[in-house]
């Protein structure tokens, strides 16, 4: 099973294999849950929630700098 | 399995784990709602009748901030400071405009470059300040000048617990207390030539207001402003996550821990201690000897810049 992950800012997309729900994608990317949202079809998911074959989600980093 | 929302048990979206809970999209959003209220009120920030101006950058705090204001019922205008930054400042712009024309809201639009003479690009290091130090000192002058003419009762800034967290960490690290006591949810005006100014986003976590804007499908800048790389204030959220991670609530007790019990030790600078900037008359520092010139620290930065920059100087409103 293949799941592609759009991470922004910046803007790059990874394919991550096996990986049966959003915490374990989150691990292998090496992100910190508290600093990402991961959205699929304009909808939030949760780091406990199934990731699908194909299933395409965006990780949104949401934190911001500056002041 | 699927989260459990902590509040009507349907399924979850969002998790907030310094809380050990989780919640569904109108249970967030409530939630969310309860913070600001909670904020508003404890701090007396502003009341229903009183003209609310909010400072909007195009980012997930400024526009969850205003959209909440508008929610519970603040009579709230936007402010939106051009910066200059080329694409990014647009965008930034854009998105502004399109949020308070979908709400039939007032945006403010004021320009740095065609009200001061420079851009943030063209001022980093120049006048001896780095871009977000001078793009900090132009946007709060800005603001408060703004209010001031426009007769608004308070300025409120889409600071939120994870900023808040991350320069009371920054200004720990120095002791820097003058800047500390200054830290506060609420500054009040306290002379004529000041505006009240109110953070009302400081018990919501940045995630938090990313989520909000998601959830309620407000469209936000999700670019990083280009010139922010190498920001300590950055380095000190990742700093902070990295704990947080660790032990869910960190960030929230070191920031209430000091308000609740350790700020009050801390005393502001004193009033008497202010004057009128001869250039401008804004409000501003009185110098230590009374015989010399009281000009403010953005009219001194203003100088600096017009002589080093091939700009011509624009007369100030
Ligand atoms: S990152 Fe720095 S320069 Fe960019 S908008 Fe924020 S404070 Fe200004
Ligand atoms: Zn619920
Ligand atoms: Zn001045």
């Amino acid at each position: 099973m293949l799941v592609t992950a759009r991470l922004r800012p910046p803007d790059r997309v990874v394919e991550v294999a096996d990986v049966r729900r959003v915490a374990d994608l989150l691990a292998r990317l090496e992100v910190l849950p508290g600093a990402v949202l991961v959205i699929r079809d304009g909808a939030l998911l949760t780091s406990q929630d199934e990731l699908r074959d194909g299933d395409k989600v965006e990780v949104r980093f949401a934190i911001s700098g500056g002041g | 399995m699927a989260m459990r929302c902590k509040r009507c048990r349907g399924t979850a979206v969002m998790e907030v784990r310094r809380h050990n809970a989780a919640f569904c999209r109108d249970c967030f959003l409530h939630y969310v709602g309860q913070q600001v209220t909670r904020a508003i009120a404890k701090y007396r920030m502003a009341g229903h009748t009183d003209r609310v101006l909010v400072a909007v950058s195009g980012g997930k705090d400024s526009l969850a901030l205003w959209d909440l204001l508008l929610e519970l019922g603040y009579q709230a205008d936007g402010l939106y400071l051009s910066l200059g930054i080329g694409a990014y400042s647009e965008r930034s712009k854009a998105v502004c405009q399109e949020f308070a024309e979908a709400r039939g809201a007032t945006l403010l639009v004021h320009d740095l470059a065609g009200e001061h003479g420079y851009t943030i690009p063209e001022a980093a290091g120049k006048g001896g300040r780095s871009s977000c130090g001078v793009c900090g000192l132009s946007k709060r002058y800005v603001f408060n000048r703004a209010a001031l003419d426009g007769g608004y009762d308070v300025v409120c800034t889409g600071h939120n617990l994870d900023d808040e967290a991350a320069v009371l960490f920054g200004n720990t690290l120095r002791w820097d207390t003058a800047a500390m006591a200054r830290q506060f949810p609420v500054l009040e005006a306290t002379r004529p030539g000041l505006v009240k100014k109110v953070k009302p986003l400081y018990r919501v976590a940045e995630r938090e207001t990313a989520a909000y804007c998601v959830l309620k499908g407000i469209d936000y800048v999700v670019e990083e402003c280009p010139l922010v790389a190498g920001n300590t204030q950055m380095r000190h959220k990742e700093t902070l996550n990295q704990m947080e991670e660790a032990a869910p609530g960190t960030k929230h007790s070191f920031l209430f821990g000091y308000l609740d019990r350790a700020a009050a030790l801390l005393k502001v600078a004193d009033d008497a201690d202010l004057t009128e900037c001869a250039r401008c008359g804004m409000t501003t520092q009185a110098p230590e000897d009374p015989a010399s010139e009281a000009v403010c620290a953005f009219c001194r930065s203003k100088a600096r810049l017009v002589k080093t920059l091939p700009i011509v100087e624009v007369a100030s409103r």
